[in-house]
């Protein structure tokens, strides 16, 4: 019995002894930022890019004198794509590490999940999720969302395939929130256009077969499916389509066609493929810089929490206090259309330190914001796949 | 980091009285349900709909949303009367993966994978954000309390013996004349009384429900601290609960102790840590480290 108290209490010192150490660490100088991404499960494809893209951007400003003569520290939390995860996550990051802002959610139900924590702790929280009512949220302004919301994507998706010539379009959607809005919304754009919208079927990603699916909406004759789908379960539709001897259009989302479904699928099984994202800024340096770190096609994830981060460091600099208050009164402020273009984040910094308006806009875009959060003036990328590669063919 | 590990007692609390609700029909009834997220999960849409659609009062609901998933705990008991073991364990496992699909799927009650959103709390206005957490853990770890010593009670009284005779062997409980069905439905639905009462708490501490936090991976959580803790007793469910949310996120703190791995790696050496300690267990304390000691008939030699 003594051994096993003895035991006992020597694991719960060693338990105790990361969070003592943790608090010393609380009394530094740093300013403390979280990131909260799916580093595993369904999210997991995504998250480690976004960490990392993040981090760079850090560094960078670190190895400059970091923001207001304060160091930036990252701390990053796995949300494990779980909305339960999520939260005792952000509880950490919020209470333990005291983080003044919380970048880069993807989930939409972990967005929701975090959210209200954010807004009561007054911590800001900057998303990529695409979820329609997340921006609807009693959120008082702690939610910048870098992500056009769905309905402008449909909007933009549908008008696209009408214009590649689409008749009938079926659709084939992970269960995701903005699965049935994307749908209705693309459903009354092709109609306006003249075309058809022949059909959806919603269909669970954890699948590790679609042929079912496949089988039902290839009834339906269409010549033109969209896939509203995430990576993993892309790479598994396609071959199904592929295998079923579907000839028609097939387009899809930037985030799923990325390179690592091309490297994962047979070139055949891909070619021809479109998809379409709202557009990085191509020639911007911030995307250059992105490319630098992630490689030559970064996903829109990694484009958009690059700006999360630029964008928390110039609030910061411009509120010239750290704080979730401050970058959620100074966040807009940094884009000001008035203010001097600036896409490179050291640059931005030497501006305000001069007492200068600025105008950010990153790698993900202009980064202006409406009053609820949403983005604004958002260009999208069509990509084809050609030979295993994705090749631009419009920006508009 | 008062209100940080009073929000980890929320979760620890939740996790055990979904232990001590799954003690209940696995560790006396030895009715493997590997379905527990599935009554959790009824729980907590039965008083988030109630409350957020219709505005009854928390309290309300969540007896409510406790007797709805006893019902369904009922209704699953008689369904699978006849099947045992891993048959068991695969269909309660189907019916927790049915409760999150419905709730996916049926979007004009559940708002779909979007969820319900502003599930009301305790009042924000009277409490600041870290009271509010320790009035919480405070609130589960009486109902924990209160779970415990009332299934304890349970469990020593004769019903708790006919349920463990029914683990042990079903034919004898049958032959001395015991209702096996009877007492199989009556635990299953007390279990999922507790178990949703559980998702209930959940519901209102988190103020958003979503098919996505109802995963299996929660059921394998419980299915872990109450193997860590000895199935059979109730303080074995609770300290199995303690560990699991020690383990699961006590491993966050890793990140700062070796500041030179990636996020990715640190998230990957969480869930290997979590593994290795349940490999660990199961291979030096089989029965889990407070294991249940019957108190056993032994025969004067003759």
């Amino acid at each position: 019995m003594s051994l096993r108290l003895t035991r006992r209490a020597g694991l719960l010192g060693s338990l105790a002894a990361p969070f003592v150490a943790r608090t010393a660490f609380a009394q530094t100088e740093t300013i403390r930022i979280g990131t909260l991404t799916p580093l595993t499960g369904a999210g997991g494809a995504y998250g480690p890019a976004m960490v990392k893209s993040i981090r760079a951007v850090v560094e960078k400003v670190n190895a400059n004198g970091g923001v207001l003569g304060r160091q930036v520290e990252i701390i990053s939390e796995d949300d494990e794509t779980n909305p339960d995860a999520g939260v005792r996550a952000a509880r950490k990051l919020i209470d333990v590490n005291k983080v003044v802002a919380i970048l880069g959610t993807w989930a939409s139900a972990v967005t929701t999940a975090v959210a209200p924590l954010c807004w009561e702790n007054k911590v800001m929280l900057f998303t990529v999720s695409g979820g329609d009512g997340i921006t609807r949220l009693p959120h008082q302004g702690y939610i910048i969302r870098t992500q056009p919301d769905s309905a402008l994507q449909a909007e933009r998706s549908g008008k696209f395939m009408l214009d590649q010539g689409a008749k009938r379009i079926a659709a084939l959607s992970a269960q995701t929130p903005f699965a049935a809005s994307t749908y209705a919304t693309q459903s009354r754009v092709v109609a306006a256009g003249g075309g058809m919208s022949v059909g959806d079927i919603i269909y669970d990603a954890t699948k590790t077969s679609f042929r079912t699916e496949v089988d039902q909406i290839l009834k339906l004759n269409p010549d033109t499916l969209f896939l509203n789908s995430y990576q993993p379960d892309l790479a598994v539709l396609l071959r199904d389509l592929y295998r079923a001897g579907f000839e028609g259009k097939r387009f899809t989302l930037g985030y799923a066609a990325n390179d690592k479904l091309l490297a994962s699928v047979p070139q055949e099984v891909t070619e021809g493929l479109i998809s379409y994202a709202p557009s990085p800024d191509l020639d911007s340096p911030a995307f250059k810089q992105v490319q630098a770190v992630i490689g030559a096609n970064p996903d829109p994830y990694s484009c958009q929490t690059f700006d999360h981060a630029s964008l928390a460091i110039l609030a910061i600099a411009k509120a010239g206090t750290a704080s979730g208050p401050a970058i959620h009164d100074a966040v807009r402020a940094v884009g000001n259309p008035a203010g001097q273009p600036v896409s490179d984040i050291l640059e931005g910094l030497k501006l305000i330190a001069a007492g200068r308006e600025v105008n950010y806009s990153g790698a993900s875009g202009p980064c202006k914001f409406t009053a609820i959060g949403d983005i604004s003036g958002c260009k999208f990328r069509f990509d084809k796949v050609e030979k295993g590669q994705n090749k631009l063919i419009e920006l508009s | 980091m008062t209100s940080y590990l009073a929000a980890m007692a929320v979760f620890a609390g939740l996790y055990a009285l979904m232990a001590l609700g799954l003690n209940l029909i696995w560790g006396l009834a030895g009715m493997i349900n590997l379905g527990l997220v599935g009554f959790y999960a009824i729980g907590a849409y039965t008083t988030a709909l109630l409350s957020v659609k219709l505005g009854l009062p928390p309290l309300l609901t969540i007896v409510l949303a406790a007797c709805l998933a006893s019902l369904t705990g009922g209704i699953v008991a008689i369904v699978t009367a006849r099947l045992k073991g891993d048959y068991l364990a695969i269909v309660t496992l189907g019916f927790s993966e049915v409760v999150r699909l419905v709730a996916s799927n049926e979007i004009w009650l559940t708002g779909g994978t979007s969820g319900v959103s502003n599930v009301p709390g305790l009042p924000r206005g009277l409490l600041s954000a870290g009271e509010v957490n320790i009035a919480y853990a405070v609130l589960t770890w009486i109902a924990v309390v209160a779970a415990a010593l009332a299934l304890g009670q349970l469990s020593a009284s004769p019903f708790g013996r006919v349920l463990r005779a029914i683990r042990e062997d079903e034919m004898v409980a049958m032959v001395a004349g015991k209702r096996v069905l009877r007492f199989k439905v009556q635990a299953f639905m007390v279990g999922a009384f507790v178990l949703g009462g559980a998702g209930a708490l959940y519901a209102h501490y988190v103020s958003y429900v979503a098919p996505d936090a109802f995963l299996p991976l929660i059921t394998i959580y419980v299915v872990l601290a109450l193997t860590a803790g000895g199935t059979g007793t109730m303080r074995g469910a609770l300290l199995g609960s303690l560990i699991v949310v020690t383990l699961t996120e006590g491993t966050r703190f890793l990140g700062a102790a070796l500041p030179d791995l990636s996020p990715v790696r640190i998230a990957a050496l969480r869930e290997g840590a979590i593994g290795v300690a349940l490999i660990l267990v199961l291979t030096f304390k089989p029965q889990g480290l407070l294991p249940e000691t019957p108190a056993r008939f032994t025969p004067e030699p003759t």
